[in-house]
């Protein structure tokens, strides 16, 4: 079911959508500080009003290719994860009836495409971008290694 | 009437009740005699049956009314209070609480209590086996049949250390209201993030104080920083429980594995009233309780090769909790078989855990460390009591977690002492920071045992492997750079700095770009997508605001 407001955002010339209930605030990028074990598409950790929070260089995560843009940053909400995305732009919220078609994706990380006065939005669903990076972190975890330097 | 609002103050309530029932109820089959007790048990009951009956909860009222009667009848000496008696209290006190649990989750209740108040109504003891004569005072508990009442001898009194201290200690456990607050642990756990915060903070101002030169705020600061340490040590007393919140359970493992294995149990238990962090006190639950459970199975032998070794029958347990200074000691001393470092050694190398030059090079402790090894057991045979045995890797993991050490003491035939070294809490730690690449990370210092500049003169290749000597032990290197996937540190003035630490019982060499010194880190939880990700314990700001994270060495190696 598509929620009754969505946050359209865009990352390498498309444009997505995140329910509005997802996304605590949009920040400007901030210093981040990278941690060790994890895929290149994290950009490092950020402190979001106390909460160390991972940041997810969203277009690479998407193999899209970064943009010389500063971009913005979808900070999700705290009780379902310490995420922020970095986008390129962020743009408008569109309620429910704006939407004048849906059609379903086979790509498993979007909910369904949709047709909008806007254009047309990828809504991704959070729960599988959440599984898909914990189980690339296990993948990627430290493992241990013999022998000295 | 709305009574909703009452739910979680019934739910509370009623479980404290529960588990001052189970303790009462393991404690008075140690001392059957206590007429305090049994009268405190009664009352325990009641009062739990009278909440539930204002909240209409059919189904805990029918359960504690029965255990009410029962004990009336023990109250009444129409029924000795025995091992039948505990066990139909005890199968209550389980029944209350899954009731509970559906209160709580408010969901229709899925516990069939329908045979329970007849078969209490219905019991009567067993009949009393003839005592054995013999010139050992009569046991006091007995697991595996129904004891008889306490016998009134003074030889009795002077041989038999009866714990009536416990028995005491258990009957004055009934809840009190008076002169307290409930607080939602929410609240509890926000203001330890919002005391972390401010300490995070001091450092920010104390960096900023320095770089403007100006006496005036670093007094500021330095006030400040003397009541934030008095805020922080208030917030993590407020923060503090006492053992006994969940002592309960574990009194009634040891009975549990006791009755099942046959064997004779003395239960000791001191220092319950010490006070340890919320966090820490929920994560020692299964640690202590497969130390428990290992300690009564496989620790103490049964009865008959006790006699035959010169030893009491039956076999003695003790948990005894203590606090030196801001650590936490927790010691289960059990007066079994004990552990035979060689023995160990020869399992472990049958095992293909380790070569037999490597057992040479071990120590005796460093033997009786190899129990922690994953898939280590020198267990005869597989028990449903205790499970396979492979558990001691878990608890030693549990206890890293926490920030805590495990150590293991043992003397063949004499008995085993595994002690827990803990914080008190888990919030606040002291960490060696270190720099590796273009990381900085930190490292709890529970599991840094010193740190080294190490002359690459120093470094001995044995086979492929780099070691290095330390007190008479070489030492194993590795570099946290290569573990955590980074590039290799260079060193050209030929001095590697690194720290020692200890993973499956050996010490170990971690060789770091840069070793930056101690730092006092409030732990922050990293939340989904990372918790959970090996080898990261949580994370922390510095007083730059540059965060790190805390690495879980014991899982990375």
């Amino acid at each position: 079911m598509i929620a009754e407001r969505l946050l359209v955002f865009s990352v390498g010339r498309e444009l997505f959508a995140l329910n509005l209930t997802e996304v605590c605030e949009v920040m400007e990028p901030q210093q981040s500080y990278p941690f060790a074990g994890a895929p290149p598409y994290y950009m490092g950790l950020i402190n979001f009003h106390g909460n160390l929070t991972a940041l997810l260089d969203f277009a690479q995560y998407l193999g899209a290719g970064s943009r010389p843009l500063p971009g913005k940053l979808l900070v999700i909400d705290t009780k379902l994860a310490h995420l922020a995305l970095k986008v390129d732009a962020v743009g408008s919220i569109i309620d429910a009836q704006g939407i004048t078609g849906a059609t379903r994706s086979d790509d498993p990380l979007i909910e369904a495409l949709l047709e909008t006065p806007q254009g047309h939005l990828r809504l991704v669903r959070l729960e599988t971008l959440l599984s898909s990076l914990e189980e690339d972190l296990r993948a990627a975890a430290p493992k241990s290694a013999p022998g000295g330097n | 009437m709305d009574m909703s609002q009452y739910k979680a103050l019934f739910l509370s309530e009623s479980r404290e009740y529960l588990r001052s029932i189970a303790e009462q109820v393991v404690a008075l089959e140690q001392s059957p005699a206590e007429r305090g007790a049994i009268d405190a048990l009664f009352r325990g009951a009641h009062s739990l049956k009278g909440m539930a009956a204002s909240m209409e909860y059919g189904d805990v009222v029918v359960v504690a009314h029965s255990m009410e009667d029962l004990m009336a009848r023990v109250r009444d000496g129409a029924l000795p209070f025995g091992a039948g008696v505990a066990d139909l209290l005890l199968e209550g006190v389980d029944l209350i609480d899954a009731l509970l649990k559906d209160v709580e989750e408010e969901r229709p209740s899925s516990v069939p209590t329908d045979g329970y108040p007849a078969r209490l109504a219905a019991y009567v003891p067993p009949p009393e086996k003839k005592a054995k004569k013999t010139d050992e005072a009569p046991e006091v508990s007995s697991p595996a049949a129904e004891p008889a009442p306490a016998v009134e001898s003074a030889q009795a009194a002077e041989s038999v250390p009866t714990p009536s201290a416990e028995t005491e200690r258990a009957k004055e456990s009934a809840p009190e209201l008076g002169g307290t607050v409930r607080v939602k642990t929410e609240l509890l756990d926000h203001l330890i993030n919002l005391t972390g915060e401010l300490v995070t903070n001091k450092q920010r101002l104390l960096s900023i104080g320095r770089d403007l030169a100006s006496p005036a705020l670093n007094d500021a600061v330095s006030e400040t920083s003397k009541l934030l340490r008095a805020l922080h040590d208030e917030v993590m007393k407020v923060r503090l429980m006492p053992f006994e919140a969940i002592s309960d359970r574990f009194q009634r493992s040891v009975r549990a594995v006791a009755k099942k294995s046959g064997k004779e149990i003395h239960f000791e238990l001191t220092g319950r009233e010490i006070g340890l962090d919320r966090g820490v006190l929920e994560q020692l639950v299964d640690p202590l309780n497969h130390i428990l459970r290992n300690a009564v199975d496989h620790g103490i032998e049964d009865g008959e090769e006790r006699e035959r070794a010169g030893k009491p029958a039956r076999g003695l347990v003790k948990l005894s909790v203590s606090r030196d200074r801001d650590r936490i000691h927790i010691t289960v001393r059990d007066d079994g078989r004990g552990m035979e470092p060689q023995a160990m050694i020869d399992a472990a190398v049958r095992k293909g855990l380790i070569t037999p030059e490597e057992g040479e090079l071990l120590s005796p402790r460093q033997a009786l460390m190899l129990s922690c090894i994953p898939g280590f057991s020198t267990a005869k045979e597989v028990t449903d009591i205790s499970g396979r045995g492979v558990g001691m890797d878990a608890v030693n993991a549990a206890i890293a977690k926490l920030g805590g050490t495990l150590g293991i003491e043992s003397e063949p035939g004499q008995g085993t002492v595994i002690t827990l070294k803990l914080p008190l809490t888990i919030a606040i730690i002291h960490a060696l920071l270190v720099q590796c690449g273009p990381i900085k990370t930190a490292i709890p210092v529970n599991a840094v045992q010193r740190t080294v500049e190490l002359s690459r003169r120093q470094i001995e290749t044995v086979g492929k492997r780099q070691m290095f000597q330390l007190d008479d032990e070489s030492i194993p290197l590795l570099s946290l750079n290569r573990v955590l996937g980074l590039p290799l540190g260079r060193f050209p003035d030929g001095i590697l700095p690194l720290f020692v630490t200890e993973a499956k019982g050996r010490r170990v060499g971690m060789v770091v770009d840069r070793l930056l010194g101690q730092h006092e880190l409030f732990v922050k939880r990293l939340g989904r997508p990372l918790d959970g990700v090996t080898g990261l314990a949580g994370g922390a700001t510095l007083g730059d605001g540059e965060i790190v994270t805390i690495l879980d060495i014991s899982e990375l190696l």
